[in-house]
């Protein structure tokens, strides 16, 4: 079959005007008409860089230094215009909030058209056959506000469909969306890939978007190229965690038992995989006796029967549970099934209709927000929306100077909390100078300072790649097991659930639908369906080798934790 | 997510069914026929007329009586004031007597200041009922649609519904940053602390709020460029029908107030000039 490219990179480099080196190096790289292509890479690999060398804001918005070519549709990236270009590419941003500029569906689907000018009567057809291909079209007069980041993304990718727009780019499609939404958008994505276009997409949540099936992998590491090629020779190579990226959970598995990828023809779809010939291996990885680590001796927080309503519509109902001190839980559930609201409540920012919340014996309704936020820290999910102060150190010392300590005692503990966080050599930094894993850490450094006995964080590691997730994670496990600190995470991410906590919370429109091991929720269709959760590839190799599902899950975390 | 006024996307009723340049454009001249005078025969049919348009609008009475008696309450505070620096001072827009109603000491009421001062408040209202009747009609995007077909520029018009898009969604930043703050034991409460510390606390939730709107303000010029905004000279609005037949009406009624407006300040005020209002005595 004859290729007809569509994207050439020759010789390819580019250096941001504001930046000392080059964020792509010598890139060679052609894309074929009709492909389906995956962009991985860690944070600052270059991957963003790349698309917006393909849908035309560099050189147009983002200015610098082009070296070699780069040809789109056949337009030369230096001279074409980002309107010539926005003809034939449409580009689907990781931030569908920014991308939702106008004020209801319809129009933010028509905004393109508005643009070009074309008559009203002619837009309300092409908005309809737009909003129909993604499921939209019974939403056209909702405002953004009251859509799920799943639909706003429909809605982004609507907008960019019009017309003969024959490459579509994804930026990150999955960051902001919860597993089942995750795996919609990738259903959707490849139903548009079947209308004979052009799919791109960047993520590093590889395993995510193996749900469909991807032409090529491109892997890119420091602003090259290290890998162009087909998803199977890949996996079976064992290289993606030399470039800071997860490696799918079956297969994390497979090597934890020692089983070779060679064994199999086809690593790309578990559930192509025939395990008859390791089912043995696999069991024995099981061990028989599984220790609990956890000390549920001393109950923390008691949440009863708690009611909650912002206007008239119930947000929470009729919750119950405890924390016992030590513990790590998660709180999962789809958007808007009340996973924030309850740990607001926690924190005292918004109080409850009906129920209590004990704290070590003493009903919070009696203390001040500053009071609870002396026993409860709350980490807010964009490290940028906390930080106040200049230097690192500052940071750490801004809620200390808010109580009544001596010098000496907030010095004391300041030089703790950023000893603890190892930011110690740092701490006469400015804050501005220190990458966005760090910052979260400052943020950490700056609750922790307050000895709290519970910290909340909300979606600690949304938008890092898996090097920056496990330094992050990792990190606050440290915390956990050194020093007895209480953590609940608020997450979407499974992984994370599964690695790095001891019990979830499942919320479901309002009503708290579970609580228990993680293993055993993940191996709870019902839960799983209700939740917007999704089976974990753990759960089709259990099932496939015929091994009990929870303890399969379980040994898989303690092999995990030893590594 | 607080309940706003404004309505975003278009109502029921016949008048939120007019299209974005009609709505302007009757907005723009009962304005402009407020302000230019002082005649009551002038004021009354309009705030009667702007009555019925808000009954016909179904709004949210709640929130509409309290604006009104917010409005209305402060607008009196400022006409007593008038009264008290000058008792005398209708006299100088009425009739050049002074007809006491009412004597309290030195001070005095005359027939000629109230009549004043009730037209003033009258105005002021009328001007109030016709902004109202406006922003309960009309959407931001109908709203820029409208400037856009009277002729502004569009980058204009874009800015205006950029701003309604996203002021939501900056009031939650905000929100959020601010009990982050607290919990860190920032005192923010209005009963505990002075306007001064307070002021001066707010500006903790400035920085992280600026370098997150900067952030915000990025990716939206990315997402503009990225669909072609600004290609051309011209621009359509989806949120803009074609006029109808009671768009034309209201469009030639819209034009006819601005001719008569003219009419009026050129026969009773610039010649021959009549400062004086008209009075019932």
């Amino acid at each position: 079959m004859h290729k007809e490219p569509l994207i050439v990179f020759d010789h390819f480099s580019f250096r941001y005007a504001s930046q000392q080196v080059e964020t792509l190096k010598n890139i060679h790289l052609t894309i074929y008409k009709g492909e389906k292509v995956l962009i991985i890479g860690q944070s600052g690999s270059g991957k963003s860089t790349l698309v917006h060398c393909i849908n035309g804001l560099i050189p147009n918005s983002f200015k610098g230094e082009i070296r070699g070519s780069c040809t789109v549709a056949g337009m030369d990236i230096s001279h074409a215009s980002i309107f010539s270009l926005s003809k034939q590419v449409g580009t689907v941003l990781q931030d569908s909030d920014a991308q939702f500029v106008a004020l209801c569906v319809g129009e933010d689907v028509a905004f393109a058209l508005e643009n070009q000018a074309i008559e009203r009567k002619e837009m309300i057809p092409l908005v309809k056959k737009a909003t129909d291909k993604v499921g939209m079209s019974d939403f056209l007069m909702q405002v953004p506000y009251t859509l799920s980041g799943g639909q706003k993304q429909k809605v982004s990718l609507a907008g960019v469909l019009h017309e003969n727009v024959s490459i579509l780019l994804f930026d990150e499609p999955l960051a902001s969306l919860d597993p089942f939404s995750g795996m919609q958008a990738i259903e959707l994505i490849d139903a548009i890939h079947q209308e004979d276009r052009t799919v791109i997409i960047v993520e590093h949540r590889l395993e995510d978007v193996m749900h469909r099936e991807i032409d090529r992998v491109i892997v890119m590491h420091e602003g090259e190229i290290v890998y162009d090629g087909d998803l199977n020779a890949l996996l079976k190579a064992n290289i993606l965690i030399h470039y800071g990226l997860r490696e799918p959970l079956y297969l994390q598995a497979l090597n934890y038992a020692k089983i070779p990828f060679s064994t199999f023809e086809d690593v790309t779809d578990i559930k192509r995989m025939n395990f008859s010939a390791v089912q043995g291996e696999l069991k024995s990885f099981v061990p028989k006796q599984l220790h609990k680590r956890i000390d549920r001796s001393e109950v923390l927080l008691t949440v009863k029967d708690i009611h909650f309503a912002y206007d008239v519509k119930p947000v929470l109902k009729d919750i119950h549970f405890t924390v016992h001190r030590g513990e790590r839980l998660a709180f999962v559930g789809k958007n808007g099934a009340g996973k924030s609201t309850m740990a607001k409540l926690l924190c005292a920012f918004v109080r409850p209709e009906k129920g209590s919340i004990e704290l070590s014996g003493t009903d919070i309704k009696v203390l001040t927000i500053k009071e609870v936020g002396q026993r409860i820290g709350y980490v807010m999910q964009n490290p940028n929306h906390m930080i106040v102060k200049h230097l690192i150190k500052d940071e750490v010392r801004f809620a200390l100077e808010n109580q009544s300590l001596t010098n000496e005692q907030i010095d004391d503990r300041v030089e703790d909390a950023l000893k603890i966080c190892g930011l110690h050599s740092m701490r006469n930094w400015p804050v501005s100078a220190v990458s966005y894993g760090q910052r979260k850490r400052i943020t950490v450094a700056a609750i922790l300072a307050l000895n709290p006995d519970i910290l909340i964080l909300d979606e600690p590691t949304a938008g890092q790649d898996y090097a920056h997730y496990s330094e992050i994670m990792d990190f606050l496990d440290q915390l956990n097991n050194d020093h007895g600190i209480t953590f609940i995470f608020i997450t979407h991410d499974m992984h994370l659930a599964i690695e790095y906590t001891d019990r979830a919370l499942v919320f479901a429109d309002g009503e708290l639908i579970a609580d228990d091991e993680i293993q055993a929720i993940l191996s709870n269709p019902d839960i799983i369906e209700k939740a917007n959760l999704k089976q974990t590839s753990l759960y089709y190799l259990a099932q496939a080798c015929g091994i009990a599902v929870e303890p399969f899950i379980r040994s898989f975390i303690e092999q995990r934790s030893q590594a | 997510m607080k309940q706003f006024v404004i309505n975003v996307t278009p109502g029921p009723t016949f008048l939120h069914h007019l299209s974005g340049k009609t709505k302007v454009m009757l907005f723009g001249t009962f304005i402009f026929y407020t302000l230019m005078s002082f005649d009551v025969r002038l004021l009354l049919p309009l705030f009667i007329l702007c009555l019925v348009a808000l009954i016909s609008l179904k709004p949210n009475w709640k929130v509409v009586i309290a604006l009104f008696t917010f409005i209305f309450f402060m607008n009196l505070i400022n006409l007593v004031l008038f009264w008290l620096v000058d008792p005398d001072v209708g006299q100088y827009y009425t009739t050049d007597t002074r007809t006491i109603l009412l004597s309290l000491g030195n001070f005095f009421l005359s027939r000629e200041t109230f009549w004043y001062l009730l037209i003033r408040q009258l105005k002021l209202m009328t001007s109030f009922m016709v902004s109202l009747t406006f922003i309960l009609a009309i959407t931001p995007s109908e709203f820029a649609a409208g400037l856009y077909g009277l002729g502004l520029p569009y980058k204009v018009c874009t800015v205006v519904s950029l701003a309604f898009r996203y002021i939501p969604d900056i009031a939650n930043d905000y929100e959020n940053i601010k009990i982050s703050l607290q919990a860190r034991g920032l005192e923010m409460d209005k009963r505990k602390l002075n306007l001064f510390k307070r002021l001066k606390d707010n500006l903790f939730i400035l920085l992280p709020l600026i370098i997150s709107s900067f952030d915000r303000i990025g990716n939206i010029a990315n997402a503009l460029d990225l669909r072609a905004y600004g290609l051309l000279k011209k621009r359509t609005y989806y949120a803009e029908h074609e006029p109808t037949k009671a768009d034309h009406v209201f469009r030639f009624i819209a034009i006819a107030v601005l001719v008569f407006s003219f009419a009026w300040i050129g026969s009773r005020m610039i010649w021959p000039p009549v400062t004086q209002m008209w009075t019932p005595f």
